[in-house]
C-alpha cells in the first residue's frame, strides 16, 4: 500500500507538466466533447419534475393510485377557502359575490381577459368542476318530486330574514358544513377539482378513431356476444409535471384575485401547493446568484487573483456540463435534484481546486517558479483529492440502492460528478493556471488588483479603515434587510480576520492544542455525547405546513383549513368485491357505513369527514321516505339498495359514476383530513388498515377476493416520503462505514482510520442532534444533506490526515508533522470552509424550509468540520500518537516553545 | 316516450324515399332535421315496443368494436302516445322486466316540444313502492341530465323538439358505412348551451333514407366525449329505422347498445294509461297491457 500510494504521489507530481506539453490536444479534445455534452444538454434534457416520477410505475402505491384514478378520475383539486370581509360567507354581498366567482370558474371562456392580466388561460381548461356555496345542491322531497335545488338560490331572497333562513338550513346539512363554510359562518370554501393526473399520455389516440373501424356483426343481430380477449384500451396516463401546475396556479389565482374587495383567500391543495413553489426557485435562482458571487468574492479575496476566481469556476463549470451531459446522452430523465448535485459538484470541486492553488500559490510565494510549483503542489495535494473524491463519490453511490428513481439518479449523478471535478482538477486546472496566472506574486509594480487593494487599504490610518468599515456595513444593512444584511457583514468581517489573521491563528493553534488535549477532547465527546442523544430523538417526517416558514402564505393557509373547515387533506379508500353488483349487498355496504363511522369516531382530532355510497343510499333511502331522518339507513334488502341507486344513477349519473364503478363491483370512501406529517400519516395508514381488516372480516367469506386500500395523491406523497426518508437513513450509516474503510486502508492504520471517522461523523451528528434537540423533524430534503456535509467534512479531515501522515514518514517526529499539516493544511482547509460555508449559509434565507435546512445545518457541520480538522485532530494525534506504520517515531512534541 | 324519442333525431326515420331530398343544395340542416323529427312522430304515435338495454366495457377485436365483458342486459317494455297541437308532445311509460333486482322499475315521461318548457319524469320504484318525480330544480343550469335506465344514454341524447334552439352547418357531403351521407352540425344557442352537455353535434344522415348513420358529441372544449353508431337499419311500417343503437361513452370506455326488439304502432292506447297509476297499480298495469298484446295478435 505503502508504496503504491508513493508511485502514485510521484505520478501525479509529472502530470501537471506532462499534460501541459500537449495542452493544445488536451484542450481542443476537452472543447470537442464539451461542445457534443453542451448539444446534449439543451436538445435533449427531460425533466421529470412530478412527484409521481419518484416513485416507480410499479409501486404498489402507483398501481393503487392510477387504478382509482382509471376509475374515479383524477383527485387533485384546489381547495380554495376565503373568508369574508364583512365577516359572514352567507351575506348578501358575499353570496352574490360566490355566485359570480364560481361562474367565472366554470365558465372562465367567457371572461373578458382585457380586465385581466397575461396568464395561461388554457390551463384553466384543466378544470373538471368547481363546487362551492354558489352551486352546490341539496337532494331533497317536496311532495312527490325528489328536487336536486342549489343550496342557496341563483335569485336571492329579497328579505334579510329570508336570507337568514337560508344559512339555518345551510348550517344545517351535515354534509356541507366544514366542506363547504365553516360551522361559524366565517369561512367558505371553493373546492376545484381538476384532470390532472388523468391526462392520457402525448400520442394516446383513441382505438375507436382507428378508419375503418366498425361495430361488430353482433349489434346488429340483437344478440350481444362479447369476448373477453378483446382488447380494452387502458390510458396510461401522464406524469403532472410541476410546470403545469404553475401555470394552472397563475391563472386561476388571476381569477379569484379580482374578489379580493370581498374575500381574503386561503389556496390549499397540490396544484396550489406547486405553484408556490414557483416562488421558491424564483428566491432560489437569487440566492444561488448571492452564492455563487460569495464564492466567487471570497476566492478572489483569500487568493488576491483574478485567475483563483475564474478558473474554478471553469473546472465547476465544466464538472455540472459534463455530468449533466453524460446524463442526458444516456437517455436518463432529469429531476430536480439535480440542483443537489450541482451543489455537491460545487463543494467538492472547490475543495479541489483551493486545496491545488493554496499549495501553487504558497510556492509560488515562497519564491518557486511556475512549472516546479504546479508539480510540488500537485505532489502535495493530488493524493488527498483522490481520496475524497473516492470517499465522496462511495457516500453518495450508497444511495443508489434507494428504490426511488430520481434518487438513484442523484447519486449515480453526484458521483460522476465528483469524479468528473476530480479529473477536470487534475487534467484541467495544470493548463488553466499555465494560460493565466499571477505573472509575479511578490512583485507590486505587477500585483493584481486585491493586492493592490489590500495596500492601500492597509496604509489608511485606523480611523478611517473604522469610518469605511462602519459606512459598508450601514449600506449593507440598508440595502439587504436586517437579517441578510447582517449575514453579510458577518461575512466581511470573518473574511477580514482570516485574510489578516491566519497565519497567526494557524500559528497558535499546535500550542493551544498540545496545553489541554484531554480537555478539547472532553469539550468535543460531550458536544458529541449530546448530539448523539438528540438523533436519536429525531423524527423523520415530512409535513406540508412545515415546509415553508410560519408567515408563510401556504403555511398560514394550512392552518386556517385545519382550525375552521374539515381538512383540505383527501385520501381515498378504495373497495374492490372482485364481483359483479358487489356494492349493493347489503352486508358489504352495511361493512363500509361501519368502517366510516368507526374512523370518524376513532380519530376526531385528524379525520374531517368521509363520503361514500352508503351516505348517498342512505341519504336517498331518506328522501324517498319523506326527508323523515329514521330512514337515514341502509334499508334491508339488496333488491331496495339496487333500486334506491337506480334513481340516483338516474338523477345524477355523473355522481355516481365517481363513486361507484359501472358494474358496481369497486367503490371508494373519500376521507377528508386535516394536515399532518409523513410520519403521524403512516402511523394512520396503519391503524386504518386494521381497522378496514377487522370491519371487513365478517364479509370475506361472501366475497373471498375483496380488495380494500388506502390510496389517493396524499398517500403515495406520503409513502414517497417514507421511503426517501428511510431509505436515505439507512444509507448514510453504510455511507459513513465505506469512508472510514477506505481511510484506513489508504491511511494504512486502523487506528488512524477509526481516528479520522470521528471528526467526519461529528459535523453529521451535529446537524442531525440539534434538530433532534429542537425538535426540527427530518424531512426528504434535510436528509439529502447528510451525504454532502459527509462528503465535505470528510475531504478536509483527509487532506489533514494525508498531510500529516507523509510528514510524519520524512521528519520521523509527531510535533513537526502535526506542525505542518495544522499550517499548511489548515490554510486551504479553513479557505475551503470559508468559501462553502458561507455560500451554503446564503441559502438560509430561503423561504422554502427544506432548502434553509441544507443550507444552515450544511454551513454549520462545514465549520464544525473546521474546528474538528484544526482542534480535535491534533488533540487526539498528541494523545493516541498514531504512527501510521512508520518506525522510530519521535513522540515528543513541544509548540509552546516553538511559539514562545 | 323517452327512449321511443330516442329515435327522433338520432336513428332519424324517414318515410318514404329520400328522392325528393337528392338534390343537396337545396336543403339546409335545420330542414333535413325537421323532416326527420316529423316522420318520426307520426310513427311514433300509439307504440308498443319490447327493447333490450345492454351495457358493457367494450374493447377492439380484428378492428371490430365489441363487448370486452358479459353485457348487463336490462329487457323493457313500453308504449307511449301523442298529444298536443299537431300531436307533438309525447307521453310514455317503460317498465323493467329484468333483471329481478330491478324489476317493475318504472318511468313515465311527458316530453314538450315547446321550447322552454321541461320535461316532467316520474320513476316508480317497486321495493319502496313510491313515485318521486326527478327535477333538477331550478332548471337554468348546470343540471345534469338524467342516465336512461344506468346506460351510456341520458335524456340529452334522446330529449326531442326546440330545433329552434340550435343552429345548424352542413360540413360536407360525404360517405361513411358505404352510404351517401349529409355530414351536419348542431350547435345549441346560448340558452340552451347552459343545459346541455354537449357544445356541438355531427350527425352523419343517411341521404337516401334519411337515418343518422353516426353522431358524434363533443364537450365544451371540443374534445369527443361519445359516440352513436346505427345498425340494423330496416323499413318498419314504411318508415326507415336503425332498430339497433350503440352508444359509446369514449372517455370511460363503455357503451350502451338500444335494441328494438319488437316494435308495434297504431294500437288504441288508453289514455288513464300514461299516468302515474300505470306505475303504482301493478294490477291495472297488467290488465291494460293485457290488452295490447291482445291487439299484436290481431
Amino acid at each position: 500500500m505503502e508504496r503504491i500510494l508513493l508511485a502514485l504521489t510521484k505520478l501525479f507530481s509529472k502530470t501537471p507538466n506532462f499534460i501541459l506539453h500537449y495542452k493544445r490536444q488536451v484542450l481542443a479534445v476537452l472543447l470537442a466533447i464539451s461542445a457534443f455534452l453542451f448539444y446534449g444538454i439543451f436538445s435533449l434534457t427531460v425533466f421529470d419534475m412530478s412527484s409521481d416520477s419518484f416513485l416507480e410505475d410499479e409501486n404498489p402505491a402507483q398501481i393503487a393510485l392510477d387504478e382509482f384514478r382509471r376509475q374515479f378520475g383524477g383527485d387533485d383539486s384546489v381547495f380554495i377557502i376565503y373568508a369574508a370581509r364583512d365577516g359572514d360567507v352567507f351575506s348578501r354581498e358575499s353570496l352574490t359575490a360566490i355566485q359570480n366567482l364560481t361562474q367565472d370558474l366554470v365558465y372562465w371562456e367567457n371572461l373578458d381577459r382585457s380586465n385581466y392580466g397575461d396568464v395561461p388561460w388554457d390551463e384553466l381548461s384543466h378544470i373538471r368542476r368547481v363546487q362551492s356555496l354558489g352551486n352546490i345542491r341539496v337532494q331533497e322531497s317536496v311532495g312527490d318530486t325528489l328536487r336536486s335545488d342549489r343550496l342557496i338560490p341563483r335569485q336571492l331572497p329579497e328579505t334579510e330574514s329570508e336570507l337568514q333562513a337560508l344559512k339555518r338550513n345551510a348550517l344545517g346539512q351535515k354534509d356541507f358544513v366544514g366542506a363547504f363554510y365553516s360551522p361559524d359562518g366565517l369561512y367558505g370554501a371553493i373546492l376545484v377539482q381538476t384532470d390532472y393526473g388523468t391526462i392520457p399520455v402525448e400520442g394516446y389516440e383513441s382505438a375507436v378513431d382507428v378508419d375503418g373501424i366498425e361495430l361488430d356483426d353482433g349489434f346488429a343481430s340483437f344478440d350481444l356476444s362479447f369476448d373477453e380477449t378483446a382488447e380494452v384500451q387502458e390510458v396510461e396516463f401522464q406524469d403532472t409535471d410541476q410546470l403545469a401546475y404553475f401555470d394552472f396556479d397563475t391563472a386561476l389565482t388571476e381569477v379569484y384575485e379580482n374578489y379580493e374587495s370581498q374575500f381574503d383567500f386561503y389556496p390549499v391543495g397540490t396544484p396550489s401547493m406547486m405553484g408556490q413553489m414557483q416562488g421558491v426557485l424564483d428566491q432560489m435562482a437569487i440566492l444561488g446568484t448571492l452564492m455563487v458571487l460569495i464564492f466567487s468574492l471570497l476566492l478572489w479575496i483569500l487568493f488576491r487573483s483574478g485567475s483563483a476566481l475564474v478558473w474554478p469556476m471553469v473546472t465547476i463549470a465544466l464538472s455540472v456540463a459534463w455530468c449533466w451531459g453524460i446524463t442526458v446522452w444516456l437517455g436518463v430523465t432529469i429531476s430536480t435534484m439535480i440542483a443537489l448535485t450541482v451543489l455537491l459538484i460545487f463543494a467538492v470541486g472547490i475543495a479541489d481546486c483551493v486545496h491545488v492553488m493554496s499549495a501553487y500559490f504558497t510556492f509560488r510565494r515562497d519564491g518557486i517558479d511556475h512549472y516546479e510549483a504546479l508539480s510540488r503542489a500537485y505532489e502535495k495535494v493530488s493524493l488527498a483529492i483522490l481520496l475524497t473524491t473516492m470517499t465522496t463519490a462511495a457516500g453518495v453511490s450508497v444511495l443508489a440502492t434507494s428504490s426511488l428513481e430520481p434518487i438513484k439518479v442523484f447519486a449515480i449523478m453526484s458521483a460522476m460528478g465528483v469524479v468528473l471535478a476530480f479529473l477536470f482538477t487534475i487534467f484541467l486546472l495544470p493548463i488553466l493556471l499555465d494560460l493565466w496566472h499571477p505573472s509575479s506574486i511578490d512583485n507590486k509594480e505587477k500585483s493584481s488588483l486585491a493586492d493592490r487593494l489590500g495596500f492601500r487599504w492597509h496604509s489608511l490610518e485606523n480611523r478611517t479603515q473604522l469610518l469605511i468599515a462602519a459606512v459598508v456595513a450601514v449600506i449593507v444593512f440598508l440595502s439587504l434587510g436586517f437579517l441578510v444584511g447582517a449575514f453579510i457583514n458577518f461575512v466581511i468581517g470573518l473574511t477580514y480576520w482570516i485574510v489578516n489573521y491566519q497565519r497567526v491563528i494557524l500559528a497558535k493553534v499546535p500550542a493551544i492544542v498540545e496545553s489541554s488535549p484531554r480537555l478539547i477532547i472532553l469539550i468535543f465527546g460531550v458536544g458529541f455525547a449530546i448530539c448523539a442523544y438528540g438523533a436519536t430523538k429525531i423524527l423523520i417526517d415530512t409535513n406540508i405546513a412545515e415546509m415553508f416558514r410560519s408567515d408563510h402564505p401556504l403555511t398560514i393557509a394550512v392552518e386556517v383549513v385545519d382550525e375552521n373547515m374539515s381538512g383540505a387533506q383527501n385520501m381515498e379508500i378504495m373497495i374492490d368485491t372482485k364481483k359483479t353488483d358487489g356494492m349493493l349487498n347489503v352486508r358489504l355496504l352495511s361493512a363500509v357505513d361501519q368502517l366510516q363511522s368507526r374512523i370518524e369516531e376513532r380519530y376526531p382530532e385528524i379525520i374531517g369527514r368521509t363520503n361514500s355510497l352508503a351516505n348517498i343510499v342512505k341519504d336517498t333511502n331518506q328522501a324517498m321516505n319523506g326527508d323523515d331522518p329514521a330512514f337515514y339507513r341502509i334499508p334491508e334488502s339488496d333488491q331496495a339498495i339496487s333500486q334506491l341507486l337506480f334513481m340516483f344513477n338516474s338523477a345524477n349519473p355523473d355522481d355516481r359514476r365517481n363513486i361507484v364503478s359501472d358494474d358496481y363491483s369497486r367503490s371508494h370512501i373519500s376521507v377528508t383530513a386535516r394536515n399532518m406529517g409523513s410520519y403521524e400519516y403512516k402511523a394512520l395508514f396503519e391503524e386504518i388498515a386494521s381497522d378496514v381488516d377487522d370491519t371487513f372480516k365478517d364479509v370475506e367469506p361472501e366475497f373471498p377476493g375483496l380488495d380494500v386500500n388506502l390510496t389517493g395523491s396524499m398517500a403515495t406523497l406520503m409513502v414517497m416520503a417514507d421511503e426517501v426518508a428511510n431509505s436515505q437513513f439507512n444509507s448514510f450509516a453504510l455511507a459513513l462505514l465505506i469512508v472510514s474503510l477506505i481511510m484506513m486502508i489508504s491511511l494504512g492504520s486502523i487506528k488512524g482510520g477509526a481516528m479520522g471517522m470521528v471528526p467526519n461523523a461529528i459535523p453529521a451528528f451535529l446537524a442531525f442532534g440539534l434538530m433532534g434537540l429542537f425538535g426540527i423533524p427530518l424531512d426528504t430534503d434535510t436528509l439529502l444533506i447528510a451525504p454532502i456535509i459527509l462528503g465535505i467534512a470528510v475531504d478536509d479531515t483527509i487532506h489533514f490526515m494525508t498531510h500529516y501522515r507523509i510528514e510524519l514518514s520524512k521528519t520521523g517526529s509527531i510535533g513537526m508533522a502535526l506542525d505542518s499539516a495544522i499550517k499548511e493544511v489548515g490554510q486551504a482547509v479553513m479557505f475551503t470552509t470559508m468559501v462553502i460555508g458561507l455560500g451554503f449559509a446564503v441559502l438560509s434565507f430561503s423561504d422554502y424550509l427544506g432548502m434553509a435546512k441544507v443550507g444552515f445545518f450544511g454551513s454549520m457541520a462545514i465549520f464544525v468540520a473546521l474546528l474538528c480538522d484544526l482542534f480535535l485532530i491534533p488533540a487526539m494525534i498528541i494523545i493516541f500518537k498514531p504512527k501510521f506504520g512508520v518506525k522510530n517515531v519521535d513522540t515528543q512534541t513541544n509548540f509552546h516553545e516553538a511559539t514562545t | 316516450m323517452i327512449i321511443k324519442q330516442g329515435l327522433t333525431y338520432l336513428t332519424a326515420l324517414f318515410l318514404g324515399t329520400g328522392s325528393l331530398y337528392s338534390d343537396a343544395q337545396e336543403i339546409s340542416g335545420l330542414e333535413i332535421m325537421q323532416l326527420v323529427e316529423d316522420a318520426q312522430r307520426r310513427t311514433n304515435d300509439s307504440s308498443f315496443n319490447r327493447m333490450q338495454l345492454s351495457s358493457c366495457k367494450f374493447g377492439v377485436t380484428d378492428g371490430r368494436i365489441t363487448c370486452a365483458e358479459r353485457p348487463r342486459v336490462k329487457s323493457l317494455e313500453s308504449v307511449s302516445k301523442n298529444y298536443g297541437v299537431e300531436l307533438k308532445d309525447t307521453k310514455s311509460v317503460t317498465i323493467t322486466l329484468e333483471p329481478a333486482a330491478e324489476r317493475g322499475i318504472g318511468m313515465l315521461s311527458y316530453a314538450y316540444d315547446e321550447a322552454g318548457r321541461d320535461n316532467e319524469t316520474w320513476l316508480y320504484l317497486s321495493t319502496l313502492g313510491r313515485v318521486k318525480r326527478i327535477a333538477a330544480g331550478d332548471t337554468d343550469e348546470e343540471t345534469e341530465p338524467a342516465s336512461l335506465f344506468g346506460s351510456e344514454f341520458t335524456t340529452e341524447d334522446t330529449d326531442t323538439g326546440k330545433l329552434e334552439e340550435y343552429s345548424f352547418n352542413i360540413l360536407e357531403e360525404t360517405t361513411t358505412s358505404g352510404r351517401e351521407v349529409w355530414k351536419l352540425e348542431m350547435i345549441p344557442n346560448e340558452e340552451r348551451a347552459r343545459k346541455t352537455r354537449y357544445s356541438r353535434q355531427v350527425h352523419y344522415v343517411d341521404k337516401e333514407r334519411l337515418v343518422t348513420l353516426r353522431s358524434e358529441m363533443y364537450d365544451r372544449y371540443d374534445k369527443e366525449i361519445k359516440r352513436l353508431m346505427a345498425s340494423r337499419v330496416e323499413l318498419v311500417n314504411d318508415v326507415w329505422m336503425s332498430r339497433s343503437l350503440t352508444m359509446m361513452n369514449l372517455v370511460t370506455n363503455r357503451l350502451s347498445n338500444m335494441a328494438f326488439v319488437e316494435i308495434y304502432t297504431d294500437l288504441s292506447i288508453d289514455d288513464e294509461f300514461l299516468t302515474q297509476r300505470t306505475l303504482t297499480d301493478a294490477a291495472y298495469r297488467e290488465t291494460e297491457l293485457e290488452g295490447l298484446r291482445a291487439q299484436l295478435n290481431q
